[in-house]
């Protein structure tokens, strides 16, 4: 059995491992009366903690206990300002370490963020690496969430030195949410950034069940830790549920590539290093021959696919992870960040300049009573 | 002088007085024939002497015929006759009054004591005088009766029998002869049960009363006025005479009833095989008495549930009164019972019955600590979310 930590970090991080916690109680509208009393049902050991400076996100949370919510004191918050977050993890590094260790070994950690925030983008670098340090074979997975392009500079400029951060890390891995891409799926802003963080806690705990899941094709944590290291070692999600109306397991592989059911919008067949497709479904199903043919023909484009296959009652459903060789999307954020910095350098400028200018009315004058 | 004014005077005066006298003794000379009369009221032996005549009230003999005997006698001479005289006819003696005689008429009489009488006669016999008899009065023969009738109570019921006594009574000095006792017509209030007409004994002697006794039944209730009975009866000389009683006012009410109340209480649930007592009330509410009680009663259903002395019987309950008495219980299997009571009496206007009811629980088994299988899993699914929700309090 897999023993599995997900650290929750900032107030993003926060309500994804919520989710995750909610679904481990069936999801859905019963979860809220079930949590009173079924215990999380998770597919392997999962331990959880939240961790925040800001101790209002950390009351928010429903379906995540008291003890797996850890505050790590700094007034309410550090203010998205990244310098203040990593001056606040390391006064707190001991502490929150130790709250880690208490929860015992663990085979994988999944670190999730936002990459724009405060909390979560400052302390997931650092953070990693203590856990890399203090857990010699861990395998540490973060799933970094990227702002919407209009959320601001100051997010903007997180992200872009956040996600450098994290490529220098020494983590098997990043996996990539882009809420401008996924922001689309609700009406109103609550209930987009609610189905984004329901669609990441599904999709990670099929993950993890499948990992731990005795498969009649196998994929293990050194697949996916293959997998990981591939290309720029950043990597995204796909999912795909095939319905009643089309059962065809090589259309439901396909659809879990397409770019409207990935975290992060890539284009397989020309960005992935690669791939691991994991299909779960009853067995008359799951042809094996038709899958064997479906990964074959995106071997050809994504360089190597693991697959895996679980026997469980019910429509197929198929997850793909891989990983990009490129990233043009990211290239794109960071101009726009730098942009927005340049901007933002400049109108300081400009303002001292007046301000300067002001001042010098009084440069020779002295206060007169 | 004045000698010679003063005795011609007195010559004159004494001439005046000698003509009076003159003419007086004339006077009396012509009327020496003349018949005079005079009124007696006399008692019997009562004498009047008119010169040698002397007349006495012997007796009266009938006060209604207007009998009179006197005796009427002569001194020196052969009158000495006892007649007797018929009222208002004159009875003329030696002739009577126009003759030298004397005329005795009876003017009135009084009672069978007295009696007016005239006498008539010529003033010569000189001046009759009355003499009152030295004897004893003789003693009255007269009746007397007083009449009473009276019922045993003023008050009484619709179907109440009272009894009435009619008591008559020589209160006189004589005998009663022919008594006869009128105590009609029949009131329409009452049903007369015995004794009626009453009889009364036909002869009663001074002091002496008779009474008789009838039983009637108030039929119709009111306020009713009792008539006067009238007694008529004879004294010795076949005077008529009659008296009545008073009347008098009665009240009948409406008819009294007992009215009997049934109450069962005391009924408290019982557990199995528990014993417990049902106490049964029996009032008498109405204003008789209820008589010949019997009450018994059924249980339903009729097994599970032993009932013992139910039945009971009492011989009266007066109005105002209860009886009681007490029923005992034993729960044999669970359910609801029901003890019907019914009293079967004699109100006072036939035979009544009355019902009551009552309803018994038999408990189940009580398990000791069975409510705790309910409390104790709540309890903890209480404790259980409290914990869980304590463990999500931030």
């Amino acid at each position: 059995m897999l023993n599995v930590l997900m650290l929750g970090v900032g107030q993003c991080g926060n309500r994804i491992l919520d989710a995750i916690n909610r679904e481990a109680f069936g999801g859905g509208g019963a979860a809220n009366l079930a949590k009173y009393y079924l215990r999380p049902k998770f597919p392997s050991r999962v331990e959880t903690l939240a961790i925040n400076t800001a101790i209002n996100d950390l009351k928010e949370l429903r379906f995540t206990t008291a003890k797996d919510r850890l505050h790590v004191p700094n007034l309410h918050g550090v203010g998205a300002n990244r310098n203040v977050g990593k001056q606040a993890f390391m006064d707190n590094r001991d502490m929150i370490m130790g709250e880690i260790e208490k929860r015992g070994d663990f085979d994988i950690a999944f670190v999730i963020t936002s990459t724009s925030g405060g909390t979560g983008s400052s302390f997931t670098p650092l953070l990693i690496n203590e856990l890399k340090r203090q857990y010699r074979d861990i395998t540490v997975v973060t799933v970094a969430i990227l702002p919407a392009r209009e959320e601001g500079s100051i997010y903007l400029q997180n992200a872009a030195f956040c996600m450098r951060e994290l490529m220098e890390v020494d983590a098997e891995g990043i996996i990539l949410a882009d809420n401008q891409n996924m922001k689309r799926f609700g009406g109103d802003i609550a209930s987009a950034y609610n189905k984004i963080n329901d669609m990441i806690a599904k999709r990670l705990l099929f993950l993890i069940e499948s990992l731990d899941s005795e498969m009649l094709s196998v994929t293990d944590l050194g697949d996916f830790k293959t997998v990981m290291n591939g290309g720029l070692r950043i990597g995204t999600m796909g999912f795909y549920q095939a319905d009643s109306k089309n059962l065809s397991i090589s259309d439901a592989i396909e659809n879990s590539l397409k770019p409207a059911n990935l975290l992060y919008p890539a284009n397989v067949a020309d960005d992935s290093a690669r791939a691991m497709i994991i299909i779960q479904g009853s067995r008359e199903h799951l042809d094996v021959d038709e899958i064997t043919k479906e990964v074959e023909r995106l071997t050809a484009s994504a360089g190597h696919v693991f697959k895996g296959i679980v026997i469980k009652k019910g429509n197929p459903k198929v997850l793909s992870v891989f990983t990009l060789a490129s990233a043009p999307e990211l290239e794109s954020i960071y101009a726009q960040a730098a942009r927005g910095m340049q901007d933002e350098k400049e109108k300081r400028c400009r303002a001292r300049k007046q301000l300067d200018d002001a001042f010098a009315h009084i440069e020779d004058l002295e206060e007169i009573y | 002088m004045r000698r010679l004014i003063c005795l011609p005077c007195l010559v004159c005066l004494l001439f005046s007085i000698l003509l009076v006298q003159a003419a007086h003794a004339k006077e009396d000379t012509d009327d020496s024939d003349e018949v005079a009369f005079k009124d007696f009221n006399l008692n019997i032996g009562d004498r009047i002497d008119l010169g040698d005549y002397q007349m006495e009230l012997i007796e009266i003999q009938s006060v209604r015929d207007g009998l009179v005997v006197m005796r009427t006698s002569k001194v020196g001479g052969p009158l000495d006759e006892q007649r007797a005289l018929l009222l208002d006819s004159p009875n003329t003696f030696d002739g009577g009054a126009e003759n030298g005689g004397i005329t005795i008429t009876v003017a009135d009489i009084f009672d069978e004591q007295s009696a007016k009488v005239r006498i008539e006669y010529q003033k010569s016999l000189g001046t009759a005088r009355k003499h009152a008899s030295e004897r004893p009065a003789a003693a009255l023969d007269k009746p007397e009766l007083s009449v009473q009738k009276s019922f045993e109570r003023n008050q009484m019921s619709v179907g109440d029998e009272v009894k009435v006594t009619l008591t008559v009574k020589n209160t006189g000095t004589g005998q009663a002869l022919g008594i006869k006792a009128e105590d009609a017509p029949p009131l329409p209030e009452f049903s007369y049960v015995a004794g009626y007409p009453p009889k009364i004994k036909e002869t009663l002697d001074s002091g002496q009363s008779d009474s008789a006794v009838y039983v009637m039944s108030a039929v119709k209730d009111g306020s009713i006025r009792v008539p006067a009975i009238i007694v008529s009866y004879t004294d010795a000389k076949k005077n008529a005479k009659s008296n009545s009683s008073e009347p008098f006012n009665i009240l009948i009410s409406p008819k009294s009833k007992a009215d009997l109340a049934v109450k069962l209480a005391g009924l408290a649930p019982i557990a199995l095989d528990g014993e417990s007592m049902l106490n049964i009330s029996i009032s008498n509410s109405g204003t008789a008495s209820a008589t010949r009680i019997e009450a018994d009663g059924t249980v339903m259903p009729s097994e599970g549930l032993q009932v013992t002395g139910l039945e009971k019987s009492f011989f009266e309950i007066m109005p105002g009164e209860e009886a009681n008495y007490s029923v005992r219980l034993l729960g044999q299997k669970p359910g609801n019972y029901t003890i019907r009571l019914i009293v079967n009496y004699e109100g006072g206007d036939g035979s009544v019955i009355r019902e009551g009811t009552a309803v018994v629980v038999v408990l189940e088994r009580e398990y000791k600590y069975q409510y705790l299988l309910l409390i104790v899993p709540i309890a903890i699914v209480i404790a259980w979310m409290y914990r869980r929700y304590r463990e999500y309090k931030y």
